[in-house]
């Protein structure tokens, strides 16, 4: 599974960093970064971040490798 | 040296302040930002965006009591530990382990509940051709929305709208002139959240509130009693006053626009989302958002000092024209830019989802049900504010058929 942002309704709003702060940052202009893949331990973390995203730009896709 | 820019100066401070005015039209057309009694205020959609997510500014609003000369009393003392004012990792960990209990999925189920007491109401007056839409709808819908998700019982809702609304006057411009009343009310709701904490710690049930209780007991960097109570009280006035207001806020937005309303009636699961977004656009009850400068930086030619006060005004920067295309008129067909009416950044809007759906709800039972909807005479207004809304919104409506 990885992480997908869709970065046409991302507002860059950091939720998401609040979170799950393992995979998702705000960097010094206040723009998201986030890695794609995640450590299975950090599930719930990463759920409660794709929930409380306002643009609900978050989503986790299984077709990763 | 580069020419200095012209700023237009808008009184904010007064009761006759309104922020859907030619005069402020008018400053946003001049320049990105105007000059105000308590720091700029930036007036264009781009500007907006991008300030209310800068890492350099933190939220404003923990100075708002003592800018009016409201210091150490029970409303600011509760204020300063709100999670609304609170930064930092206090703010992160406490907001941590609240969203969950916030998100859409959690509140999904409740939108039948949300439809049956939105009918409820309406059938009280529908036959009239008329009613006091403040009192009779939004107040109750509000409040008995937010007894539900806490687990208070819904026939005590006229007490807790009367301590919500008290509490919700520390947002306005009036604020000194009411805080006896306001500081009798945090106490009154203090030792009212204390027993329903402690009412759910004892037998927890299926609501938002035993969802916080048993956050607070089960995860190890849980929530203290005083974080449970101080958020409780922030549910309680941020849940009920806001909502209520927004509702009287888009019904008078869509009683100017019958051809939206129509719309919206004849397909409400098509359009209740955007007639929520669009509202809440042209509309918001938060005129203005605050935030602090946490460190002197550079905004295009202008130079924010630290601890200086940036306004984002709300409801000029979401119609500005560079932005939205016929930006004043409500359109439910258009693909819209986000506006910024839950606020952003870290501090967006806790409740966001809950208010999306229950306005949703709303406006989908009123446009189903009523055309023809007018405003009537002596609708009367809240200052514009942090927080404004209608004291009294009469109607007048033909029933559908």
């Amino acid at each position: 599974m990885k992480i997908v942002v869709d970065q046409v309704k991302c507002q860059n709003h950091g939720l998401c960093a609040i979170s799950a702060p393992a995979n998702f940052a705000l960097d010094t202009d206040g723009k998201l970064q986030y890695h794609e893949s995640f450590n299975e331990e950090n599930i719930d973390d990463i759920e409660d971040a794709v929930d409380s995203c306002p643009l609900q730009a978050i989503t986790l896709s299984r077709d990763a490798a | 040296m580069a020419r200095q820019p012209t700023t237009s100066y808008l009184d904010i401070t007064g009761e006759h302040f309104r922020m859907n005015s030619e005069e402020v039209r008018k400053a946003r057309t001049t320049h990105w930002y105007a000059r105000t009694e308590w720091g700029i205020a930036v007036l264009t959609y781009e500007d907006s965006s991008f300030l209310l997510k800068h890492p350099q500014l933190t939220q404003g609003s923990a100075k708002w009591p003592a800018q009016h000369g409201v210091v150490g009393g029970r409303f600011d003392t509760w204020w300063q530990k709100t999670l609304l004012v609170l930064e930092g990792d206090e703010h992160n960990r406490i907001r941590r382990l609240v969203n969950p209990a916030f998100s859409a999925r959690q509140i999904e189920p409740m939108h039948d509940r949300f439809r049956s007491l939105a009918d409820e109401l309406i059938d009280d007056w529908i036959d009239h051709g008329q009613t006091e839409f403040a009192s009779g709808f939004a107040a109750p819908y509000a409040t008995r929305i937010l007894c539900m998700m806490l687990g208070i019982a819904e026939h005590d809702w006229k007490k807790i709208h009367e301590l919500a609304a008290t509490i919700g006057l520390g947002l306005g411009v009036t604020i000194k002139q009411n805080i006896a009343s306001i500081d009798d009310a945090v106490v009154e709701l203090t030792r009212y959240a204390r027993s329903l904490v402690q009412s759910r710690r004892e037998s927890p049930r299926n609501d938002v509130l035993s969802t916080l209780v048993a956050t607070r007991d089960a995860d190890a960097g849980k929530l203290s009693d005083e974080e449970l109570v101080n958020l409780v009280i922030l549910l309680i006035f941020a849940g009920i006053d806001t909502t209520r207001n927004q509702l009287a806020l888009s019904i008078e937005s869509f009683s100017k626009q019958p051809d939206q309303w129509e719309k919206l009636a004849a397909d409400p699961d098509r359009y209740a989302t955007k007639a929520v977004e669009e509202a809440l656009r042209v509309n918001p009850i938060g005129r203005w958002i605050s935030r602090e400068a946490a460190e002197t930086f550079q905004h295009r030619e202008r130079t924010i000092e630290k601890g200086s006060t940036v306004h984002l005004f709300t409801l000029i920067s979401a119609t500005d024209p560079a932005e939205f295309g016929n930006p004043d008129r409500i359109d439910l067909e258009v693909e819209r830019s986000p506006h910024f009416a839950f606020g952003g950044g870290i501090h967006h809007c806790l409740g966001h989802f809950v208010a999306r759906a229950d306005i949703g709800v709303a406006l989908s039972a009123m446009a189903t049900r009523i055309t023809d909807l007018r405003i009537g005479e002596g609708a009367e207004w809240l200052p514009d504010s942090g927080n404004t809304g209608a004291v009294t919104l009469p109607i007048t409506f033909a029933q559908r058929h």
